[in-house]
């Protein structure tokens, strides 16, 4: 009897926050790689056949997928790597506490809390033919009209406004390294670079962990930047998953496959997810 | 007895009166019709206020017992909410439906084909442009009436003429090369569009003497890269490739776009629809358009339909009534008043009229006579990305002009089939 209550409270606790997780999240999942076996036809009473795997079966073999999926993996390699560094410098740069401090970290977090489509139509006009960045660079480039060129403004944008968010996370993470242990290093002679090196890194390596698979998840995600931005042109050359995956699915009305993508795109982020967990573990123990 | 009758007889009236008054309400109470459409978009209430205030109470006073009420949805988010709707059972009578969507539902089956239901249907469509009518048409039936409609026609800018020293817009595809350098010197682009997909380039197909598929919608191949369409579109990616026409055409989102950069003296032509008037009479207000026909190729002037349908939901529960409404969007009340607030007739009859009340629409109303529409089939979208990406690799020289189009029709060949299947 009170071992049974003793579970009581937590689940009570537990069960308003698993109840919503339960309705908008596991059922829509559950439904969406249901809806991935069958030619799905979204019309009330409508029937729908059970195709089994030929949905995915299309997805490998579909050419325009891999062109999506090689511009997501794109764009994660591109913004991931400089989000953490320019992330950690910056909040290395704000650890110390100055007047101007609080003022620099607002201006470093402010991209992350304003609207993805109010930020990428102000890239849009610093690219667009007549931009400021052709301006201050004396190009005529018209960065929109070539894949790679549109992927470098679309690249650039993620990075400019995922700074803040890592900035604030490796801050917090700054501020729970043990100063004995900085002090300790100085001590037996180490510079500023071999205690940031052999002190600093080792403490915050979790968090280094979690920032970057935050990181890749969000990369492999890209869709409202591109969306807005190209609009998936030249003839789609600029398109990633989930804005291919949007088209099939709410332009298409091909459900079924938008799902086998949605399936896909999930696997591959877990498989990812779960090897980085592995790695960045491997290294902490080493 | 004679009280036992008189009780009978008054506990039958009583019962009579209290059906009589409980079946009253019933036999009066108002059918409700609702009707979905993006009149009011762009902020835009003009459209909405005839609606409202003069048509359908009009309609109301001549067919007592129906009401009809109009909702108003942003065009943004109309075909997601249709889509929504059709999925939880839920769409209204009627839409007013852009005209690319009506296939797309036909085949979802939440629509009524109108020549099925209404006995009188063919006077209606034999009234209407038949380009426009054409809209409707989904596997051999007609799924729904023009409401009002628009097409693209050529939009000159005066400067350009002046700065090139030509006297007129290009009224053909050899004029139209043959002004092209002059007015790169002066510092013009020939031509600007914003893409390349069905409602860009059919006009330039269609006037070249070729089209996308057969009449019979069986077949691409042999058609779309037809020695036509490869002559028509080398054309334009010879001007593409001279730095005549803007890479805005490719899909380049950087460019200056096609309603900025007429007016502000950077394209000479564009190819537009009758709705840019307004919008470039509070943006330049100093700039005047030069309305033209659609440079003629071998095959003619021949440009695109657009424009908006109105259909029936087949889960209405009143289709009658729905039927009666689409009879009346279909009268001279409904239309003039529309032409008013800035629509543009359906009817060819009322053509004049229109052309009375804004004379700019007589290019319009000429051009529409020729008008066509484009593939009429459920996956009309997917042939705009195939267009837009096939042809996009020709003008950037990846491809021949032949092999882009010949990719493109064997992929649309593929979408025929399964149309047809």
């Amino acid at each position: 009897m009170s071992h049974w209550r003793q579970y009581l409270a937590p689940a009570l606790f537990v069960a308003p926050g698993f109840l919503v997780f339960t309705v908008f999240v596991l059922y829509p999942m559950a439904q969406a790689v249901l809806m991935s076996v069958y030619d799905y036809k979204i019309v009330a009473g409508a029937v729908s056949t059970f195709i089994g795997l030929t949905n995915y079966l299309r997805a490998v073999s579909d050419e325009h997928l891999w062109l999506s999926l090689s511009n997501s993996g794109v764009y994660m390699l591109f913004t991931v790597p400089p989000q953490i560094a320019l992330g950690l410098g910056v909040a290395l740069l704000l650890q110390k506490s100055s007047p101007a401090q609080p003022f620099f970290r607002v201006l470093y977090y402010l991209p992350v809390v304003t609207s993805w489509v109010v930020v990428t139509l102000l890239f849009k006009y610093l690219f667009a033919d007549r931009g400021l960045i052709n301006f201050l660079l004396g190009l005529h480039v018209s960065w929109f009209s070539e894949r790679w060129t549109a992927m470098v403004a679309i690249c650039a944008l993620g990075v400019w406004k995922g700074i803040g968010w890592s900035m604030m996370i490796f801050i917090a993470a700054l501020q729970g390294v043990p100063n004995s242990l900085l002090e300790a290093a100085k001590i037996d002679g180490a510079n500023p670079w071999q205690r940031f090196l052999n002190v600093t890194i080792p403490a915050i390596w979790p968090t280094i962990a979690f920032v970057t698979i935050m990181l890749v998840i969000g990369g492999l995600n890209v869709f409202t930047s591109v969306q807005a931005m190209t609009d998936s042109a030249p003839g789609g050359s600029t398109d990633v998953v989930l804005t291919y995956m949007y088209r099939e699915t709410f332009k298409f009305l091909d459900f079924g496959y938008g799902s086998a993508i949605a399936v896909l795109l999930t696997l591959l982020v877990f498989a990812l997810s779960a090897i980085q967990l592995r790695f960045f573990r491997n290294e902490a123990t080493a | 007895m004679k009280f036992a009758m008189t009780r009978r007889g008054a506990l039958l009236s009583m019962v009579a009166g209290a059906a009589i008054m409980l079946a009253l309400p019933a036999l009066a109470e108002d059918v409700t019709i609702t009707f979905w459409g993006a009149y009011g978009n762009g902020g835009n209430s003009t459209q909405q206020d005839a609606l409202n205030n003069t048509l359908i109470p009009a309609f109301e006073a001549a067919h007592p017992g129906i009401k009809v009420q109009y909702v108003d949805v942003p065009y943004d988010s109309l075909l997601q909410k249709l889509t929504t709707s059709a999925a939880g059972g839920e769409l209204p009578d009627l839409v007013r439906a852009d005209l690319g969507w009506v296939p797309q539902f036909a085949k979802l089956g939440v629509l009524v084909p109108l020549s099925d239901a209404m006995p009188d249907f063919k006077d209606l469509a034999d009234k209407t442009y038949p380009g426009v009518l054409a809209t409707n048409l989904y596997k051999g039936k007609y799924y729904g009436l023009p409401l009002d409609t628009n097409t693209r026609v050529l939009v000159t800018s005066q400067a350009a003429l002046d700065a090139a020293g030509l006297s007129a817009p290009p009224a053909t595809f050899d004029e139209l090369k043959a002004s092209a350098g002059k007015l790169k010197d002066a510092g013009f682009s020939v031509f600007a569009d914003g893409g390349l997909g069905a409602w860009n380039i059919m006009p330039w197909i269609w006037s070249g003497g070729g089209d996308i598929t057969n009449p019979e919608l069986t077949k691409s191949s042999g058609v779309l890269d037809s020695d036509q369409n490869v002559a028509t579109v080398q054309m334009l990616v010879d001007l593409y490739t001279a730095g005549e026409i803007p890479n805005l055409i490719i899909g380049n989102s950087g460019a200056t776009g096609t309603s900025d950069g007429l007016p502000s003296a950077e394209y000479a032509n564009i190819f537009d629809g009758p709705w840019m008037a307004g919008i470039w009479k509070d943006q330049y207000p100093d700039f005047t358009p030069i309305y033209a026909q659609i440079p003629a190729g071998p095959g003619g002037s021949v440009s695109v339909v657009g424009g908006e349908d109105i259909v029936v939901t087949a889960s209405s529960k009143n289709q009658d009534a729905a039927l009666e409404f689409v009879r009346f969007t279909q009268s001279e009340q409904f239309q003039i008043e529309m032409v008013k607030t800035g629509q543009m007739t359906v009817l060819p009859e009322y053509a004049e009229q229109q052309n009375g009340i804004a004379p700019f629409y007589a290019t319009f109303a000429e051009q529409l006579k020729t008008a066509k529409n484009r593939l009429a089939i459920s996956q009309a979208g997917k042939v705009d990305g195939i267009l837009n990406t096939e042809l996009t690799a020709a003008f950037k020289g990846e491809v021949s002009v032949k092999d882009a189009l010949s990719k493109a029709a064997a992929q649309i060949d593929q979408l025929l089939a399964e149309e047809n299947s």
